[in-house]
């Protein structure tokens, strides 16, 4: 097998082990001990920190997009779901819209 | 069941596969197959972490400094599944769940679970699960056929749909005071990443901030 093989194998085997673990530490707790509301919060703040970077400071793919265009669609995007109806589609389609435009322009 | 698979049909498929596409698109340029891409996809199912592989495959060298960091940028799985077993029921069935613990069927579920009378939560969870991870397969194929004729900028435009997507699912649980503030304690957090090395610095940032953002709660 190849290193690229072995590599996948070896993260989705770590992935599963990381779900398991937290369906096990869950064990018979209810959603509102303070270990699942630590867990949560520290599930959320990780996702907010994703985010963060991806639209201020992003690697790979996404560090070509110019960062106007990345804020505009973000902002874009809070705009339309924050309209009254809260469409989520609508708002995302609209912050890759504004994005795609606030690109093009740029370039 | 049928009730969470229409309702991962919608935004949250849009999002997952707009980001697979661009994903298997970018597996398809590396050489790889299409076969380790759905792999990919299915058994990993975490982006940053399949991304953070990929790059490691196509730089070459050693394959396991990128799987120690495709791991730690996915180690969110381990309190997201912490926080959505409650809502899954207390029995065996719950570990049916397992392979599905992302973070939009994560998302989807802590927003709809809590609504749900306490025998309908799996079946609502497994049905929005098994969409988006359907969704997010047959994405995969068919970026891998498209991949010679997507643009740079487009792969670009697609990945981006991933963080925008998740930050209005945030977004949507804007009244929730716990929500709140772990949002802007992972945001406060976020620097850390540019200090640290970025697989880890995620890590970081999501524990320190996310700690915080508890302590902040347990205090009011």
């Amino acid at each position: 097998m190849s290193q690229a093989t072995w590599g996948l194998l070896a993260l989705a085997a770590a992935c599963l082990t990381l779900r398991a673990a937290g369906l096990w530490l869950a064990g018979p707790l209810r959603p509102d001990h303070p270990f699942i509301r630590w867990a949560a919060s520290v599930a959320v703040a990780t996702l907010s920190a994703f985010i963060v970077l991806a639209v201020l400071a992003p690697a790979g793919a996404l560090a070509a997009i110019p960062w106007p265009a990345r804020l505009a669609g973000a902002v874009a995007a809070l705009a339309v779901l924050l309209a009254p109806g809260e469409r989520v589609l609508a708002a995302l389609l609209a912050g890759l819209g504004a994005t795609g435009a606030v690109w093009w322009l740029a370039a | 069941m049928r009730a969470g698979f229409r309702a991962a049909l919608g935004a949250p498929s849009i999002a997952m596969a707009a980001t697979f596409l661009g994903f298997s698109a970018a597996v398809a340029a590396a050489g790889l197959g299409l076969g380790w891409g759905l792999a990919a996809g299915a058994f990993v199912y975490g982006m940053p972490g399949q991304l953070i592989l990929l790059a490691g495959v196509t730089a070459g060298g050693s394959i396991w400094p990128a799987v120690a960091s495709a791991v730690a940028a996915n180690a969110r799985f381990l309190p997201m599944a912490v926080s959505l077993a409650p809502w899954l029921g207390g029995g065996r069935a719950r570990w049916l769940a397992l392979p599905f613990i992302a973070v939009t069927p994560w998302a989807g579920g802590m927003r709809a679970l809590p609504g749900l009378p306490p025998e309908e939560r799996l079946r609502w969870f497994m049905g929005f699960a098994l969409g988006c991870w359907g969704t997010a397969l047959l994405a995969c194929a068919a970026g891998f056929a498209l991949a010679p004729a997507l643009p740079g900028w487009l792969l670009a435009l697609l990945v981006f749909s991933n963080p925008l997507y998740f930050g209005l699912l945030l977004a949507m649980d804007r009244a929730n005071p716990t929500t709140r503030r772990a949002v802007i304690g992972g945001a406060l957090a976020s620097p850390l990443v540019l200090v640290l090395p970025a697989a880890w610095g995620l890590l970081a940032a999501g524990l320190i901030g996310g700690t915080l953002a508890f302590l902040w709660g347990a205090r009011r």
